[in-house]
């Protein structure tokens, strides 16, 4: 049986280019470019390289707004096999419970799958949340923030980067692995698969394909709620000036005011 | 659909009391984000009367029980066996799930570590709470019990405050290095409550072949960090930054890019992805001040800048800026210091 690797991937805000409206304190989409999650890039190519060497089936999915379909498309041309958007308006306002919902939601539509893939957090809400939601609402084992993936013979065998230090771990399938940000280098869209890929297209699934009830989804269907949002407001320094010849007096003030101390603890 | 749960109804929360932590651990040692939640667990529980459970899974753990309610934990909830002496995801997330279960608090804190994060959402989603990852600050409202959670979004230019209303637990994860490890308490009089577990296998199937430890520089921990960037041009100036580190007793810390160059190793690393500090005096030498590195530094009590350039994003986040060539600036800061110390050394002799 050919293996079943699906990969979740999200369209975010181009990080470089954030622009927040001073008035509602959120982001303004209009003024703001989309891209692929660059960690899920990561993910997918973890996903392909597995297809390239023992063969696959790649599905990418996703939950997000019908414009998510270009990052849809750049996967397929990439090298995935199918593209699911799970897209629909009772999805929006979604915090990583509902969102972890539909996804899993979403996978087990789809049927049989061995390994999943997803980005280690996405740029624009950082959470890292979803991927293990995900596992959790399967049921299934996981395996979090991967610089390296190899499977054989229904084992995924992965080092995690730790604060510590490089964790190796072995995990029959079916398991959720999670990949870092830059651990390996996504391979280019050809315009061959790029053509292929705009004449496949996109699969758009709805709450009710999914099998999903809108109270359970979306706004309605999370915990948390965001109460209001403020600019970070930065302690005012004093950003003293100092010369080269006035070094000696900076010194005698550091140890005057306990900045510096002589017995360090 | 088979497996999956659905709706999550909402709890009654007047049953739910008390702050739960979850300990993290390396080799049944707490680590210091364990510590940080134990301060900030007891801060929250306190100002609504409540308790303090910090959760501590382990192979061995009676003596880290033991330290926890030193810091002021007041209730160790434990579970000990040989199969939880490594971080597994199924048997923590599983054996906490049920603590929090039966015990049913109001609040459940875990450190936004890349394990208390692999842990954190597993937990939410089977026990229906709502969770924010990554808080900066944390706070409850005295007459509802309701968590503020508060953690940075856009590029940390924003706070955004989330509640969680109707679902219980109210978790969050904590960004590690912002709280602060709480001092011992004087006559430390709480309660272990350990038992010895027995996992089931299902749950035992990923195996922990390696763990390959980093010399890791722990530099949250630091008084005094002295952080080099790209401004020393050269891997031999991080010679330099020892130099003046040694003098000041501090650790040396770097930027990314310098990282990157290999000019010192990636445990160095201040910032969004390398380690957040808050010493009692920052010193950023050659350092540009993106925001990025930023992250990892501005709540340093003290800030010193040594930038050519007098217009470095940096400056705005100091307290004293040497508008100066580093190569000359830091070993005249260097010689001020020793002489400022021969000053200053018969006097504290005496
Ligand atoms: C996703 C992401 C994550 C990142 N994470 C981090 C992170 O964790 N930590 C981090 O640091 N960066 C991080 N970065 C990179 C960050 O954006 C900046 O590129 C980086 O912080 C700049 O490093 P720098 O200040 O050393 O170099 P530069 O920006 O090149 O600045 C060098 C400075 O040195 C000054 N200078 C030059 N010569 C001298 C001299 N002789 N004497 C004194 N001053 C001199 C210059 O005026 C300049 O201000 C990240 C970026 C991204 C996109």
């Amino acid at each position: 049986m050919v293996l079943e690797i699906i990969v979740m991937v999200k369209q975010v805000p181009d990080s470089q280019e954030v622009v927040i409206d001073p008035v509602t304190m959120n982001l303004n989409r209009s003024l703001t470019r989309n891209v692929t999650n660059s960690a899920d890039e990561n993910a997918l190519e973890a996903a392909l390289r597995i297809k390239d060497k023992v063969g696959a089936n790649v599905t990418v999915i996703s939950m997000g707004p019908p414009q998510a379909e270009t990052t849809m498309i750049e996967c397929l041309a990439r090298g995935a096999d199918r593209a699911i958007l799970a897209s629909d308006r009772f999805f929006g306002g979604a915090d990583t419970y509902p969102t972890g919902l539909t996804i899993a939601a979403t996978i087990s539509k789809i049927g049989k799958f061995d390994i999943i893939f997803a980005g280690e957090e996405s740029s624009d809400s950082s959470t890292g949340h979803v991927g293990p939601g995900v596992a959790e609402f399967l049921n299934i084992d996981q395996i979090t923030y991967a610089s390296s993936v190899d499977y054989e013979d229904g084992y995924v065998t992965a080092d995690r980067e730790l604060e510590g230090g490089t964790e190796t771990v072995r995990v029959p399938t079916p398991v959720l692995v999670t990949v870092l940000l830059n651990s390996n280098s996504p391979r280019m869209q050809t315009l061959r698969r790029k053509i292929d890929a705009v004449k496949k297209g996109m699969e758009v699934w709805d709450h009710d394909k999914i099998g999903l009830q809108p109270e359970w989804v979306g706004v309605r269907g999370s915990p948390t709620i965001v109460r209001k949002m403020r600019p970070i407001k930065e302690r005012e320094r004093a950003a003293k000036k100092i010369d080269v010849a006035g070094l000696g007096d900076l010194a005698r003030e550091l140890y005057e005011k306990k900045i510096l101390k002589l017995e360090e603890e | 659909m088979a497996g999956i749960k659905m709706a999550t109804p909402a709890a009654k929360p007047e049953e739910y009391k008390n702050v739960f932590v979850f300990l993290e651990t390396r080799e049944d040692k707490l680590v210091r984000p364990a510590l940080e939640m134990i301060g900030v667990g007891k801060r929250i529980a306190d100002k609504v009367g409540e308790k303090l459970y910090c959760l501590l899974l382990g192979g061995n753990i009676k003596d880290e029980a033991k330290e926890a309610v030193s810091y002021g934990c007041d209730i160790v909830l434990g579970a000990e066996s040989p199969d939880l002496s490594v971080y597994r995801t199924l048997p923590y997330s599983k054996i906490i799930s049920d603590f929090v279960k039966e015990e049913k608090p109001n609040i459940f804190l875990i450190p936004a570590t890349r394990n208390g994060r692999d842990l954190a959402s597993r937990i939410a989603v089977s026990c229906e709470a709502g969770v924010t990852a990554d808080c900066t600050e944390l706070d409850i409202e005295q007459d509802t019990r309701i968590l503020s959670a508060n953690r940075p979004t856009y590029g940390e230019s924003m706070l955004a405050e989330i509640l969680c209303k109707k679902h219980r637990p109210q978790m969050a994860t904590a960004r590690a290095g912002i709280f602060p490890v709480p001092d011992r308490v004087k006559s430390p009089k709480g309660e272990i409550r350990i038992n010895s577990v027995k996992v089931d296998k299902s749950l035992l199937k990923k195996e922990v072949l390696e763990f390959k430890k980093k010399n890791a520089v722990d530099l949250t921990a630091a008084k005094v960090v002295v952080s080099g960037g790209m401004g020393l041009g050269k891997a031999d100036g991080f010679k330099l930054i020892e130099e003046l580190a040694s003098e000041i007793g501090g650790v040396v810390g770097s930027t990314r890019p310098a990282a990157d160059m290999g000019w010192i190793s990636r445990d160095h690393q201040v910032g969004q992805t390398g380690q957040t500090v808050r010493p009692r005096l920052y010193v950023a030498a050659g350092i540009s001040g993106k925001i990025q590195h930023i992250m990892g530094m501005k709540n340093s009590e003290t800030i010193i800048a040594i930038n050519t350039d007098p217009n470095a994003e940096i400056i705005k986040y100091s307290d004293y800026v040497i508008n100066a060539d580093l190569y000359e600036a830091i070993p005249a800061l260097v010689n001020s210091i020793r002489e400022e110390k021969k000053k200053l050394a018969p006097a504290a002799g005496k």
